[in-house]
């Protein structure tokens, strides 16, 4: 049995691992809870959101383009740019995965990648089995669905002039990531988004394009932009 | 339906697009072999997004008060900085935001 040899990953350790992601995935979910509401969605299809992308900036950015009225093309190529990065996280996951899983256990081990259940089962330096991703996976996803129907749940008993100031929540978020990044990988990061930033104004402001494409080519010529200022022997990451 | 339930379909266009990536890794295996540049800009995708996710939209949310939820997000970003923490600095930004709307 492959499982013996494996006994060490097992799905409780998984479900212990997922813990801390659990406690830090709920409030984001809760804020998403409260910006689908502010859209105007019902309870159901924010909880359905979150179950069907169950991704983090790709969701913000749904509801951000949801709500200005986006083409479903733009929503389309934005979502999968912005999540373009759970390939690479994938590619690197699979490798180190039990052989053998195919079907619809392999599309649900996928669908569970993000960057946080990524950054801790990569951490195991033997292969990872399927009940231990599958714990680890579950916990992670319990937090984020259930802080979406909390977050919805208390933004009905919210006081209007509070909802307006909940609005910053996103965007907090947002600049909450990019301090992190840059206090890990340095100015290089400030420059990066700054370009992207201004790039993303620019377009909406003054040429008064559409968000999503808007949003799609900043961001390609900030990454462009990126790789053309990292040296070689530095890992982009 | 569609009328009734206009947000169904952009979730599940989204949530297609989200998969799609996801899925891709676990059944095809070029992209451990993609041009060094493209590899290096796609690892950067995700800090490049970060830019256009608050700019201009942050200013432009609160346009009465334009500033409110750039200094908001500013001292978000300060606590965030020294502490590594999301929820201190979210909740930080709401109450910053507010006061600064009253």
């Amino acid at each position: 049995m492959e499982s013996e040899t494996l006994n060490n990953l097992t799905f409780r350790q998984g479900c212990q691992e997922g813990f801390p992601i659990f406690v830090g995935y709920f409030p984001t979910a809760m804020a998403f809870g409260l910006v689908c509401r502010d859209l105007g969605l019902r309870i159901w299809e924010a909880v359905l959101f979150s179950v069907t992308n169950f991704a983090g900036s790709g969701q913000f950015l749904a509801a951000n383009l949801i709500g200005g009225g986006a083409l479903l093309a733009e929503l389309f190529i934005s979502v999968l740019l912005v999540n373009l990065r759970y390939s690479f996280m994938g590619a690197e996951l699979n490798r180190n995965l039990e052989k053998g899983i195919r079907g619809w256990r392999r599309a649900l081990l996928a669908h569970g990648t993000t960057d946080e259940v990524f950054s801790v089962a990569v951490l195991h330096r033997e292969p990872i089995s399927k009940a231990y991703l599958a714990g680890l996976e579950l916990t992670a996803y319990s937090g984020w669905v259930s802080g979406t129907a909390i977050g919805f749940l208390v933004g009905m008993i919210l006081p209007p002039a509070l909802q307006l100031a909940v609005g910053v929540t996103l965007y907090a978020m947002f600049s909450s990531l990019l301090a992190q990044e840059f206090h890990q990988k340095g100015f290089k990061v400030l420059a990066i988004a700054g370009v992207s930033a201004a790039l993303n104004s620019f377009l909406i402001l003054q040429c008064s394009m559409a968000i999503g494409w808007s949003f799609v080519i900043s961001m390609l010529a900030a990454s462009f932009f990126g790789a053309m200022i990292t040296v070689d022997s530095e890992e982009a990451s | 339906m569609m009328k009734a339930f206009p947000f169904i379909i952009p979730i599940l266009v989204s949530a297609l697009a989200t998969f799609l990536v996801r899925a891709l890794p676990y059944y095809a295996s070029f992209l451990d072999r993609l041009p060094r540049f493209l590899s290096k800009s796609l690892r950067l995708l995700p800090i490049a997004a970060l830019g256009p996710l608050i700019f201009p939209g942050v200013i432009l949310d609160f346009q009465g008060h334009w500033y409110a939820g750039l200094i908001g997000i500013l001292c978000a970003a300060f606590i965030a900085y020294r502490k590594n923490s999301m929820i201190i600095p979210i909740l930080l930004s709401i109450v910053v935001t507010y006061l600064l709307l009253l």
